[in-house]
């Protein structure tokens, strides 16, 4: 991990006949970088991920939004911390409801936040969601801590590493969207400044190895205070 | 002779601010210096200081200047009141919305709009104070700050000016040389390719000197483009240290 050049837009990054990822492009003979980021050419793939950047919606991705009105009295649009506003139809909500007996904003206010998989992005970039899939729900309670979408990968740690430690040595409940949004619901208000503290020091240094242990460490040192 | 023109412009080789010829003013560009857009660039180029903010891709409002084929450039140039020696009034007039748009169309010939459509890309360039060439300073610190930000393109492009002040082409003009010198020729490129991106000329300059003035520009260029090089790598070890 820590073999990753850097690099700036323009740069060359390879040559010849190579299949390319995000991040990059190709001119004549020769693929260069696009976006200011980290070097990948790891499983023959030659890419760049991006340092910075927004939320660009992708089918299968899990996302947290926040709900920002409706459309049409039958859809509810929603806030993904992206450049498109998504869609909720309501015969994508998680149960039944039927938005001429029940007006929708009784079901979900503007500011409810919800979690929620991007089920179809329209060439016209209309971005659509649903709530019937596993784990999808209303969050109740919580607060929701915005990061990097490029920093989401380290948060969760490679097979949850991270995100699993995070949440047994702190005992809050955490779901992290692919976009960049963290929903943290812990039983005192210190716990979760903790949390988000952590999670900040995660997006900080999210290049460095040993992230993991350092953390923990964090925690476990912070939360007798708590 | 106009009242305060300098009798000289070169003596023994040198300007009136001491500097060669073909020597650019002091040059520091420095990238991610505000926290709430998300990039941004701070350029101090001599009596420069220029900062440049970006926000994007993000929705667009409002929504009929939507292209449903690439993300919009939006590009907005603008003279602090105290850049100048006398109060500028605050506000677009004729000469920054002619900038803006130049500026604009310098950036969108590197920026991967395609990749976002029906949304926009804010730039914005402030200048705090003025020393002729904040045109060049400006699409500089842009360029940086959509790198920055993140934001897919082809290249940074840096841009500098080359000039005629009393017979001499020179690079980089300072007020001075600006105010009471022949030409002015800003250029910007896209430096892999060698592309121009943005030239203008005030004044006038036979072919010779414009070849001449623009293959001066073009060096100029490539020293910015180092320094831009140099401020975004800066930043990322800037941020691996913190």
């Amino acid at each position: 991990m820590s073999t990753r050049r850097f690099v700036i837009p323009g740069e060359e990054v390879a040559s010849g006949r190579v299949k390319l990822g995000e991040g990059v492009y190709r001119e004549g003979d020769r693929v260069y970088a696009a976006v200011l980021g980290l070097l990948d050419t790891s499983r023959g793939v030659v890419r760049v991920v991006s340092l910075a950047g927004r939320y660009y919606p992708k089918v299968g991705d899990f996302v947290i939004g926040t709900v920002t009105g409706t459309i049409y009295e039958t859809a509810w649009s929603v806030d993904i911390a992206s450049p498109y506003t998504a869609i909720l139809n309501s015969s994508d909500f998680h149960r039944e409801v039927d938005p001429f007996r029940t007006p929708l904003m009784k079901v979900m206010k503007p500011g409810t936040a919800i979690y929620a998989y991007v089920r179809e992005v329209a060439p016209t970039k209309g971005v659509y969601l649903t709530m019937k899939q596993r784990g999808c729900r209303i969050l109740r309670g919580g607060r929701l801590i915005e990061i990097s979408p490029a920093k989401v990968p380290r948060v969760i740690g490679r097979k949850r590493s991270m995100l699993g430690m995070l949440a047994r040595e702190t005992g809050c409940r955490i779901l992290v969207g692919q976009n960049g949004i963290i929903w943290v619901s812990c039983k005192s208000m210190g716990m979760a400044d903790l949390v988000e503290r952590a999670v900040r020091k995660i997006e900080a240094e999210a290049h460095t190895s040993g992230l993991t242990d350092r953390i923990k460490e964090m925690i476990v040192r912070e939360r007798e205070r708590v | 002779m106009k009242a305060g023109e300098p009798e000289e412009f070169i003596v023994d080789g040198r300007r009136l601010d001491g500097r060669r010829v073909d020597e650019l003013r002091p040059l520091k560009i420095e990238a991610g210096v505000l926290k709430r857009a998300d990039g941004s660039a701070y350029v101090e180029w001599g009596g420069n200081k220029v900062l440049a903010a970006c926000y994007g891709p993000k929705e667009i409002h409002p929504r009929h200047e939507a292209n449903p084929k690439r993300a919009v450039l939006r590009t907005y140039y603008s003279m602090a009141p105290f850049s100048v020696y006398e109060r500028k009034r605050p506000g677009p007039d004729r000469r920054s919305m002619e900038i803006s748009k130049v500026t604009r169309q310098a950036l969108e010939s590197v920026v991967f709009t395609h990749l976002y459509p029906m949304t926009a890309i804010d730039v914005f360039i402030e200048i705090l104070q003025a020393q002729a060439g904040t045109r060049c300073a400006g699409i500089t610190a842009a360029s940086v700050a959509l790198a920055d930000a993140g934001i897919p393109m082809r290249d940074l492009v840096p841009a500098c000016a080359a000039g005629k002040v009393g017979g001499h082409i020179v690079l980089d003009l300072f007020d001075i040389e600006d105010n009471y010198g022949e030409a002015d020729l800003p250029v910007a490129i896209v430096p892999r390719t060698g592309e121009v991106c943005l030239m203008q000329m005030d004044g006038n300059l036979t072919q010779e000197e414009f070849e001449q003035a623009f293959e001066l520009a073009i060096k100029g260029c490539m020293q910015v483009y180092e320094k831009q090089k140099e401020a975004l790598k800066k930043v990322y070890e800037k941020r691996s240290e913190e």
